[in-house]
């Protein structure tokens, strides 16, 4: 609806103010300018009665004198003044100055007229017009009348002695004149209306742009595109900045949508290969007739994938979990070391088997939170150290308590990560050497499983390269006993 | 016809080995991308499986290395699916491309059809006189009427017909009909021969002495 257009909205009231303020500052103008000319004439008649007194009125008395109009110019006689014409004048002359310099109209033949105290005329100008008759005496005798008479303006003068003077001229010249002056006030008001509309337009078509470009990309995202941007021609106004931020928001939009969709398609990925191998094993066996020892080898192979297929699903969910706050975390005291020691047991199997020595340097170290988790981190990065050990490899294991935190330490003397991965090591699926891992059946979960079960114990935790080789990787919690902040875990979601 | 199978996870290694041999194929296999490369290089293979993520080398670098030297077809075997992928795989010389999970039929039927392409055989039947032979269906048949082979004589036969015309040596036979684990004893080759011309008429199959078989 165009009406509940801003546009259109902004357009009408703009143009409506517009039309009041022209119209009433034209008008009051106008006016103006026709009780200044009206004035004019009535000062010529005045000049133009006053010597004409004393000839048909001699000594009748004094005549009442009105101050401004004494001083005022003398009108040119209308023989020498010759045609002026006011509206070569430009319009905007101060006011001032106007007054003083204002030239008189062509008036016109000023006429006369003059009755006997009997009332018969004793006098009359040839210019005067027919029917020119006695004016009706006035309440007061005495003193001067104007009156307008027709197109005529007239000044009437009874004198004490009953006599009567009339001094008129015709007013047409200065109508025509007012009449000009209306004309060229309708235009120039017509003209700044127009130009105002015209400016306002282009005003608000060039302001309200930014809000046509930000629907239009935000119907595209809207349709899917998420790499659409507002084009930010102007930074400066409000809707500049307000396309800032939406383009901020729509990039981080993309970015968080990029990483689900990767993490999406890495998820599928990972479950293509078992897949592929229990869709291959069945079908190659059922090709023909097996020997039993035949059909339990792909029995086998198709196990090994779908455990591989439910490892992978068990830690997507308690991902799922650790995103959504849901994951059930209990709030107990518990020593680090002990927790640690008992892990390091626990891998003693593959690290014997590995060739690697585990040293462990434990040292009281109290702390809140879910001690299956924390040991479920513990594992996870000694299980890490001793795979990436090479045999007769060493790793160490250390816990104490350090300046209100407790610090875990798992460190290895392997090959290391190559720099290049570090920033990376803890991303979903994001593996060193994407196939040796797939094939030790390892999901590329554990250590983005570790940072969440760490940050939901308030911890943070750091991978890095010893100097003298190997990794290490240092987890922090919040100590507790010790009193100070965080030592209280996060609220969980039930 | 031999093929090299480079695929590191062992379970599904198996299972193509043992699809593949059921085929007829004599099979090599390797489990990492360099072990790979060395058997494709040295190697006259008649199609290689290629994994993409592989140790070592991954499955790319194996392909561009190879082909600096040999034409061998390579059918991609890979998870990744995206046109991107694809359009990398077949750019970098790979002539097919198959996303796992794969239905073992279908990769036998591209297996076959890459074969027949850079054999320039446009069907699946190869005639020769009397003799007819249904590559799809691993059959050989004598004036329309199926005939009794084994498979490493179909293997045999199939190999001469795909090179008909062309002296086949008896070194390329065995590059091609037997694989690593084959202990064949060379005379196991004039025995093939001898059962085929049985089979097929004596004529079938031609003794180039000194140089190899061939037919006509």
């Amino acid at each position: 609806m165009i009406i509940h257009s801003i546009k259109w909205r902004l357009q009408a009231w703009h143009g409506f103010l517009l039309v009041c303020l022209v119209t009433g500052l034209m008008t009051g103008f106008y006016v103006f300018e026709r009780r200044a000319w009206l004035q004019a004439i009535d000062n010529n008649l005045q000049e133009a009665a006053t010597p004409l007194l004393p000839r048909f009125a001699p000594p009748a008395g004094r005549i009442p004198e009105r101050g401004p109009m004494d001083r005022r110019r003398r009108p040119p006689p209308p023989e020498e003044g010759g045609p002026r014409l006011p509206e070569g004048r430009p319009p905007d002359e101060p006011r001032g100055d106007r007054d003083a310099a204002r030239p008189l109209p062509e008036t016109g033949d000023v006429y006369f007229a003059a009755w006997g105290e009997n009332g018969h005329q004793i006098a009359i100008s040839s210019n005067a017009p027919a029917g020119l008759e006695l004016p009706p005496a006035p309440a007061s005798p005495q003193g001067r009348q104007l009156r307008t008479r027709g197109l005529n303006r007239e000044l009437v003068q009874f004198v004490p002695a009953g006599r009567c003077i009339l001094v008129g001229t015709s007013m047409q010249p200065a109508l025509a004149e007012l009449h000009r002056l209306g004309v060229a006030l309708a235009v120039i008001g017509a003209a700044i209306v127009i130009t105002g509309l015209a400016v306002g337009w282009w005003l608000a078509t060039r302001a309200l742009r930014p809000i046509a470009d930000i629907s239009q990309a935000a119907r595209e995202i809207a349709e899917g595109d998420l790499s659409k941007r507002i084009n930010a021609s102007e930074t400066e106004s409000e809707l500049g900045q307000l396309t800032a931020v939406l383009n901020s928001t729509f990039a981080r939009l993309e970015t968080a949508f990029a990483q689900q969709q990767q993490f999406t398609s890495d998820a599928a990925h990972e479950l293509r290969t078992p897949v592929s191998v229990i869709l291959t094993q069945i079908q190659s066996t059922l090709n023909k007739e097996r020997s039993p020892a035949e059909y339990c080898e792909t029995l086998e192979a198709c196990q090994r994938a779908a455990q591989r297929m439910r490892r992978l699903i068990e830690s997507l969910l308690e991902l799922a979990r650790f995103d959504a706050g849901a994951a059930q975390l209990k709030q107990l005291p518990f020593d680090l070391a002990t927790v640690a020691g008992d892990c390091a047991e626990l891998v003693q199997p593959l690290a014997h088997e590995r060739g690697v020595m585990i040293f462990s340097e434990l040292s009281a170290a109290n702390c809140q939170g879910d001690p299956e988790r924390v040991g479920q981190v513990i594992t996870n990065l000694l299980t890490n150290a001793v795979n990436y050990s090479r045999n007769g490899g060493e790793v160490w294991i250390r816990a104490k308590a350090n300046n209100g935190q407790v610090e875990l330490c798992v460190a290895d003397n392997g090959p290391g990560i190559p720099a290049e991965h570090l920033p990376k090591i803890f991303d979903r699926f994001y593996r060193v050497d994407a196939a040796r891992t797939a094939a030790q059946g390892r999901t590329g979960l554990g250590l983005a499983i570790c940072k969440a079960i760490v940050a939901a114990h308030s911890g943070s935790i750091v991978a890095t390269n010893r100097s003298g080789g190997g990794a290490e990787f240092t987890v922090r919690l919040p100590e507790s006993g010790g009193g100070g902040i965080g030592t209280r875990l996060p609220p969980v979601n039930p | 016809m031999r093929i090299l199978i480079v695929e590191d996870e062992p379970d599904l290694r198996s299972g193509l080995t043992r699809a593949l041999r059921d085929e007829g194929y004599a099979v090599d296999t390797a489990d990492n991308g360099e072990d790979g490369l060395f058997s494709a290089e040295g190697t006259d293979y008649d199609a290689i499986l290629l994994d993409v993520m592989l140790p070592g080398l991954d499955g790319w670098e194996v392909l561009r290395r190879l082909r600096q030297t040999k034409r061998t077809p390579v059918l991609i075997l890979t998870a990744r699916d995206t046109t991107r992928d694809r359009v990398k795989g077949l750019d970098t010389g790979a002539d097919d491309y198959v996303v796992k999970p794969f239905d073992l039929p279908e990769l036998l039927a591209r297996l076959r059809a890459l074969i027949r392409r850079t054999t320039n055989q446009v069907s699946n039947q190869i005639v020769l006189g009397d003799v007819t032979i249904d590559t799809a269906a691993r059959t050989v048949a004598l004036k329309r009427k199926p005939i009794e082979i084994t498979a490493r004589e179909y293997a045999l036969v199939e190999f001469l017909a795909r090179h008909r015309g062309e002296v086949v040596t008896r070194t390329q036979l065995y590059e091609h009909l037997f694989d690593e684990n084959d202990s064949s004893l060379s005379n196991l080759l004039d025995v093939h021969v001898s059962n085929i011309r049985k089979k097929l008429g004596g004529d079938f199959i031609t003794t180039r002495r000194g140089h190899g078989y061939c037919i006509e």
